[in-house]
């Protein structure tokens, strides 16, 4: 594991488990959460805002026609908006790190800023981190947070993190539950009878896979399994044309997996959490996805289905006719399996 | 949680509660868009990858082969005819000889050869009747067989594509569910997205009656 997962890891465990409740000696010192972000930002901007309205009635500009002071009026007023825009904007960015499916693998500069807002214990002033909200001349805005877990400062800016907004890209990925998304599709694959889905769209506890897909011999009678049980017992089991299940399955899954590698971010954040076995994929260095990368996914995203979603309707299920159900002897079954191969052979 | 207040600035729980509103607007506004560019995606794979539509009957074949006249080559009893005429040839020359033996009259001779002859006759007709019906009945036979022929196969034909036909349409009719189903979600999504935004606008603006708690009204 690298150091950023094992960071994003640590956070996590760090505020989940309540460990700094029982520490003494973080309960014995004075905790600093005060970071005053806006009234340091806009300390100062009132008297900047009178000072230029002053200039412009007073003709006393240093600019061409009052270029520049009209210009930088214009921006201290939109400025408390841009800034609560940029806060409420960052937030919902950094609280993707509390999801519970949430992918360490996610920068864990940006779970260390969700503690700092959200004031968790350890991430104080007096545990040396600090944010500052810089307004700039050209009118846009920095966050900076410095502190302990920070190599440097890390420098956000509300310009760019609105075009990645606006253009649907996150700084934090959020993971999308293909398990939920899963049983979903298991409805929709028509393996099953619709009458086995309930008003939820899921499936119901009793639900059988359609006959079709069941194997039969040519003169119709389902061709069983026999399982020992152990003590000379034994039962038949159904068996399913899985290629057939599969090829009917098929179209279903790939449109559902077009439809997760459609936002590669969260494809790569599924690939990590669900199906990478460890292998994880890098946010930094393996998007866009190539199509080796993609195929990959679709492989793994369709073993998973079939492992975990798929399999348990198909494996131990008992006929539904009572008579082939029931437990028999094996041996009496051997014998009258000869029996039947003596007579029909004339021997 | 909402974000701590002191993180901020020491101010009103309002501000900060406009500060959650709008982030938690944000947050849904992105997921419903996520949401929708899945879906768009899905849609049009399901939409691009529908199945071929199948001709049920592709597989007919003309059967006009298994056909043919049974009655084509029904045989003509002329061997009977031959048969006929040389045993008379024979029975008569027989009783010639046997006449020339005894010394009987010529005109005892005569109608022995006819009687003869008359047996003869009947024997053949007689044959060459059973002939031409066992023909005849043979031919009626496989008229029959291959009538049952051609009509088994037809059934079989026709089974096939009405079992192709409701493979197509059950899958079809999945498939055109799905569509449907992911299109509803798609504006469903899209619909989210909008009342998100909506409720980003309401949740900033709000946040500006709380503008004076904050001490820079005077830029106002």
């Amino acid at each position: 594991m690298n150091k950023n997962v094992i960071t994003n890891l640590t956070i996590k465990q760090m505020t989940q488990s309540s460990a700094m409740g029982f520490d003494k000696s973080y309960l014995a010192r004075s905790s600093d959460v005060n970071f005053d972000i806006l009234g340091k930002a806009f300390a100062n901007t009132g008297k900047e805002y009178a000072r230029l309205k002053i200039a412009v009635e007073n003709n006393t500009c240093q600019s061409d026609n009052c270029n520049f002071e009209i210009n930088r009026m214009k921006q201290l007023k939109e400025a408390p908006k841009d800034a609560l825009d940029f806060l409420s904007l960052i937030v919902a960015e950094v609280e993707t790190t509390e999801e519970p499916n949430f992918d360490p693998n996610n920068n864990y500069e940006y779970t260390v800023i969700n503690c700092i807002l959200k004031q968790r214990p350890g991430f104080s002033k007096t545990d040396g981190y600090d944010v500052a909200l810089y307004l700039l001349e050209d009118g846009t805005q920095d966050l900076v947070f410095v502190g302990p877990a920070f190599e440097t400062p890390l420098v956000i800016n509300n310009s760019s993190l609105n075009s990645l907004y606006e253009a649907g890209i996150s700084i934090v990925t959020s993971t999308p539950d293909i398990t939920k998304e899963m049983a979903k599709l298991l409805t929709e694959v028509n393996i099953f009878h619709m009458e086995d889905v309930n008003t939820n769209g899921e499936l119901k506890a009793n639900a059988k896979i359609k006959e079709q897909f069941i194997l039969k011999n040519p003169d119709g009678t389902f061709i069983y399994e026999v399982v020992d049980l152990g003590n000379g017992k034994g039962r038949n089991l159904l068996q399913y044309d899985m290629d057939k299940i599969m090829k009917t399955a098929n179209p279903f899954v790939e449109s559902e997996i077009s439809g997760l590698l459609a936002v590669e971010q969260e494809a790569v954040a599924a690939w990590n959490v669900y199906l990478s076995e460890g292998k994880y994929w890098s946010y930094t260095e393996d998007l866009p996805l190539s199509q080796d990368k993609k195929d990959l996914f679709a492989k793994k995203y369709k073993d998973y289905f079939m492992d975990n979603y798929l399999k348990k309707f198909t494996e131990n299920q008992v006929p539904t006719n009572p008579e082939d159900a029931a437990i028999f002897d094996l041996e009496e079954v051997k014998k009258a399996k000869a029996q039947a191969f003596i007579k029909a052979n004339n021997l | 949680m909402p974000i701590g207040a002191g993180a901020i600035v020491g101010m009103g729980a309002s501000l900060i509660g406009g500060i959650f509103g709008s982030s938690a607007a944000k947050k849904a506004k992105k997921a419903a868009a996520r949401e929708a560019r899945r879906l768009e995606a899905k849609l049009n794979h399901l939409e691009e990858n529908r199945q071929e539509v199948v001709n049920p009957y592709e597989d007919f074949e003309n059967l006009s082969g298994m056909l043919s006249n049974p009655f084509a080559n029904l045989g003509v009893a002329t061997q009977a005819a031959e048969i006929k005429r040389e045993e008379s040839d024979l029975a008569l020359a027989s009783t010639l000889d046997t006449l020339r033996a005894t010394g009987a009259s010529a005109g005892g001779a005569t109608a022995l050869a006819q009687a003869a002859l008359r047996s003869k006759k009947d024997i053949a007709a007689d044959i060459e009747q059973q002939e031409a019906q066992n023909e005849k009945l043979k031919a009626q036979g496989e008229q029959q067989l291959q009538q049952q022929k051609m009509s088994e196969a037809q059934r079989m034909q026709q089974a096939g594509a009405a079992g192709k036909q409701f493979v197509f349409q059950v899958q079809e009719g999945r498939e055109q569910q799905q569509i449907d189903r992911t299109a509803s979600l798609l504006g469903q999504a899209k619909q989210a997205a909008g009342m998100a935004a909506a409720a980003q606008t309401g949740a900033i603006t709000g946040m500006f009656g709380n503008l004076a708690q904050i001490g820079i009204s005077q830029i106002k």
